[in-house]
């Protein structure tokens, strides 16, 4: 009787092979809600170049330069929800024989100030003149309120010296950038 | 993002590359047609229990396992998700392929002598490839500061996935002692189809002295992904279950499409056999339920740049950006191809089979060998180059009507896979088991590459 052997032997066969078909680690799927991104992104933030010639000026201190500019990154909710932190980077070099003071202006929606930061800038004298101002560290309380920006401004000021006009030499440039500090969950 | 990660697990559930290397050329099993038209089977008629009669499911993934993402070891889930990402390359790729037969059956046609059959069936399948998105990986984990000077290569997103029901009908025919010439025609019903294949484009950040900016941000995009029979469940009005309708829809809804199979059997001498077959080179015309998004255009960022000379209004950066890559959503069809498998084999058989002479039931006993060993090659077509996958066999009848196959195969997944089958049949009745890789089995969650198929057929062999 052939047949019925071979029904054993077949049995026997898938028996083993479920058998070693149940061996598994343990795994633990639910580690999937435990997921937490943490990139850190780094983007420009604002530059200018202002040649001294296109500054109108008499010799005097006083306002001289003034533009308000939309802001919209915050308006992005994911990127706003999971910011846990900001860095604001601003590097000013000056090749002009006058002081500067320049105002960067955060405004919310109504158009109120969030917070100014100042960087007074020592006028040319020859020397290289490029400022590296100390990292703004943006958390906690202040974040949020950086979180309300919605537009941003810069406001230049001269301070007195001699006087500017179309032959006039030298830039006021600035560059900086922002770091996002990102949790993902 | 966790979304993809519900698509890696989903992967897992399905658990195996679409080489069937065990069922090919093995002739005690009907549904070896399915992956050689003109492989040398025959029976007076057959059919298959339906839902049972083929049943398969493979698991590729050559980077990772289950094991290195789900090990319950209290590593953190993310630094995993890093270890992945990191010692994976965009080349490396997860593959699951998931096939049921629904029903299936064959018949003899011509008269007694004839050597013509029929075979026809409708199967279900499901196919999923994803590449490695490592570029991608790297900056949802790291962000761009750390990798100054790098560009994030947008074409390692690159996925495709369907759902598809299949109806076809086949013939074979002995036209000598030496040939079979076989050719299935197929007509596919595709439920839901995501392609997005063919992307380029890159994300790039670097510091140069210099210029005007801190950064020299680029970000350009050729980015497409196309769904079809998909749309409607990420409608926030849609209440149904997607599993149900994803198959309701590859029967009766689907989008369709064609495609055929051929293959031939060729005895150089009565035990030197050559096998050759080329199954789904066919396409389906994705036109249910369509959608493609596309994200194209370049955008150098430089961020708020004030006017002093308040000659121009303000400018909108994020605004500029939306114009420059625009997302886009389209509704034309458009055509995928099935991935196209290719098969060879060489097979030489030798001892003389002890039940040759009681039981010529079977075309392969007329022949009378007992031992068959040879070579099989599998190729298949994927986004990015063909996968390619050797084996070396031995087949043998054990009983009079119970058969062995043993297969080694060498593949991108493993260089270890040993794979072993039995067909056996009790009176009419034909059940066969088909593993692979064997060896992963000690522990499946540490498993690159699984495979296994079985079934349960009635066959009524050709000389009763």
């Amino acid at each position: 009787m052939e047949i019925p052997h071979s029904i054993r032997r077949i049995h026997t066969f898938l028996g083993l092979a479920f058998l070693l078909s149940s061996c598994a680690s343990d795994l633990d799927i639910d580690q999937i809600n435990n997921i937490k991104l943490e990139p850190v992104f780094v983007a420009n933030l604002a530059f200018f170049d202002v040649p001294a010639n296109k500054f109108i000026d008499d010799g005097n201190a006083h306002e001289i330069a003034v533009d308000v500019q939309p802001f919209k990154i915050f308006k992005e909710n994911h990127f706003k929800d999971n910011l846990i932190k900001a860095e604001l980077d601003f590097e000013i070099e000056n090749t002009i024989n006058r002081a500067f003071s320049i105002d960067f202006v955060l405004y919310d929606k109504n158009d109120a100030i969030v917070e100014t930061i100042t960087f007074e800038v020592p006028a040319y004298t020859g020397n290289p003149n490029v400022i590296k101002f100390p990292t703004e560290v943006f958390e906690q309380a202040r974040l949020e309120l950086l979180k309300k920006t919605v537009e941003i401004g810069f406001t230049v000021r001269i301070a007195a010296g001699p006087a500017l006009n179309e032959n006039s030499v030298g830039n006021l440039k600035l560059r900086s950038s922002a770091t996002a500090y990102m949790e993902i969950e | 993002m966790r979304k993809v990660y519900l698509i890696i697990l989903v992967v897992f559930q399905f658990g195996f590359a679409q080489n069937k290397a065990l069922l090919y050329n093995f002739t005690s099993i009907p549904q070896a047609s399915l992956v050689n038209p003109g492989a040398d089977v025959s029976y007076k008629y057959y059919f298959g229990i339906p839902l049972l009669s083929g049943v398969s499911a493979n698991l590729g993934s050559n980077s990772f396992t289950a094991y290195d993402l789900f090990a319950n070891d209290g590593v953190d889930f993310t630094e995993k998700v890093r270890n992945i990402i990191n010692k994976s390359s965009a080349n490396d790729k997860t593959h699951v392929n998931e096939q049921v037969e629904v029903f299936s059956g064959g018949f003899r046609v011509g008269g007694e002598d004839s050597q013509s059959y029929v075979s026809f069936g409708v199967y279900q399948e499901f196919d999923f490839l994803m590449y490695v998105p490592k570029d991608l990986g790297i900056l949802a984990l790291d962000g761009n500061r750390d990798h100054m000077g790098k560009s994030f290569n947008l074409a390692d997103l690159n996925v495709r996935a369907e759902a598809l029901s299949v109806l076809h009908v086949g013939f074979h025919k002995k036209v000598s002692e030496k040939l079979v010439l076989g050719g299935r025609a197929k007509l596919y019903s595709s439920g839901a189809n995501a392609t997005s294949t063919n992307n380029s484009g890159f994300v790039y950040t670097d510091e140069i002295e210099g210029t005007r900016n801190i950064y020299s941000q680029v970000i350009s995009s050729n980015v497409e992904i196309k769904t079809s029979g998909i749309a409607t469940f990420r409608e926030d009005e849609y209440k149904g279950s997607e599993t149900e309708d994803i198959i309701h829809n590859s029967f009766f809804n689907g989008s369709l499409g064609l495609g055929v199979d051929a293959g031939v059997t060729y005895y150089f001498k009565d035990n030197l056999q050559f096998t050759a077959s080329v199954i789904d080179l066919g396409f389906v015309r994705q036109s249910k339920d369509i959608e493609t998004r596309t994200y194209k255009g370049s955008y150098t960022y430089d961020g708020v740049n004030p006017n002093f000379d308040d000659i121009d209004g303000p400018r909108n950066v994020l605004g500029d950006f939306e114009k420059a890559i625009p997302r886009e959503t389209l509704y034309d069809k458009y055509t995928t191809w099935r991935p196209t498998k290719f098969y060879s084999s060489l097979q030489y058989s030798f001892g003389e089979s002890r039940y040759g002479e009681e039981c010529d039931c079977r075309a392969k006993s007329k022949r009378g060998y007992a031992n068959s060993i040879g070579g099989q090659l599998f190729i298949m077509s994927m986004p990015k180059k063909p996968f390619t996958a050797f084996t070396a066999f031995y087949k043998r009848s054990i009983f009079e009507k119970l058969d062995f196959k043993a297969t080694y195969t060498f593949d991108t997944f493993s260089n270890t896979n040993l794979g072993l089958g039995l067909s056996g049949t009790i009176g009419k009745f034909n059940i066969y088991a088909l593993v692979d890789n064997v060896f992963e089995y000690k522990d499946v969650t540490k498993a690159n590459s699984i495979a296994f198929q079985f079934g349960l057929n009635f066959i009524f062999p050709d000389s009763e």
